[in-house]
């Protein structure tokens, strides 16, 4: 089957710019993107970890901008990031109540947000889901997610490459034509 | 950059939570503090956890800024790096702020004039 995707904004902060991509195929339209799609399931299924990752997003899109340290890295065949940060072998946490003690408590955030962080001042987020594996290859929840954040993270640097996305002039956000499509 | 609607800050406004929000904030503030110093000093993770007797993975854990760092935490690394992570603001007790016209005086162009001018009228009335 023939696919191919298409570029869409998700919001412009003074620090950074985050983008998502579409996917469609040649049998109909697809009107969601995959950060849509991100929203619709988690927002519901993993309101508190979900939560946390979106008000990241937020700050560091308005006060510091998307510094490599602050992504991990879940690179297979391409320059795949994905949120949350973690320390170098843990797993990355967010505090949660406990509803017996009543007290607060790290506990791991498992929920998986898969982007590439083209820049600094540019990021595209894709989709993801709750790992329960270490490695995200082993995880039927987020394998495919990991796998397509990988290959549209390759058509991303591709695109790139062939000078069909552009730095603007002070390289801090992209241009593209409207009808940009990435295929495989 | 322009600021706009977006399906991120859209998303937050309406489903506010001023805990998480603080909570991220405050921590990526001093994340980030503690980056700019270990830059400083051109320290490395490695070494600020050697300074503090920790793991470095600890070190690394508590600069994810999602870790939520006791205080304990940020006093041995205020300790280490020997700058103020907090501050608190100091007690003030009255300010006063002093508002003065004076009579006759006329502004120019001449800044060094005018400030001349009104130095010595405000020390004649002083007098």
């Amino acid at each position: 089957m023939n696919n191919f995707a298409t570029l869409n904004k998700v919001g412009t902060y003074d620090k950074v710019v985050y983008y998502t991509l579409t996917i469609e195929d040649e049998d109909g339209v697809n009107d969601k993107s995959l950060f849509e799609m991100f929203i619709e399931k988690h927002s519901k299924e993993n309101y508190e970890k979900f939560h946390h990752i979106m008000t990241w997003l937020q700050i560091i899109g308005n006060e510091i901008g998307a510094k490599e340290y602050y992504f991990r890295q879940e690179a297979e065949i391409s320059d795949t990031s994905a949120l949350p940060p973690t320390g170098v072998d843990r797993e990355p946490t967010y505090v949660e109540i406990n509803n017996e003690t009543g007290e607060e408590e790290n506990k791991p955030n498992n929920l998986r947000l898969y982007c590439f962080r083209a820049s600094e001042t540019v990021v595209f987020l894709f989709n993801g889901d709750v790992k329960t594996e270490n490695k995200a290859q082993d995880c039927d929840n987020v394998r495919p997610h990991f796998r397509l954040a990988n290959r549209l993270t390759k058509l991303l640097e591709d695109k790139f490459k062939e000078k069909e996305i552009l730095w603007n002039e002070d390289g801090t956000n992209i241009e593209f034509e409207e009808d940009l499509e990435l295929n495989w | 950059m322009e600021q706009d609607k977006n399906m991120i800050s859209g998303w937050l406004e309406q489903n506010p939570n001023l805990e998480i929000e603080k909570f991220i904030s405050r921590n990526l503030a001093i994340t980030e503090k503690v980056r700019k110093a270990l830059e400083e000093k051109g320290w490395s993770k490695a070494k600020l956890a050697e300074e503090m007797g920790k793991r470095p993975s600890e070190v690394s854990k508590w600069l994810s800024g999602m870790h939520n760092i006791t205080l304990k935490s940020i006093v041995k690394m205020e300790i280490a790096l020997d700058i103020d992570l907090i501050q608190l603001e100091p007690k003030k007790e009255v300010e006063y702020v002093v508002f003065e016209v004076l009579k006759g005086f006329k502004y120019s162009e001449n800044k060094d004039s005018d400030y001349k001018e009104y130095q010595e009228g405000f020390i004649s009335m002083a007098i």
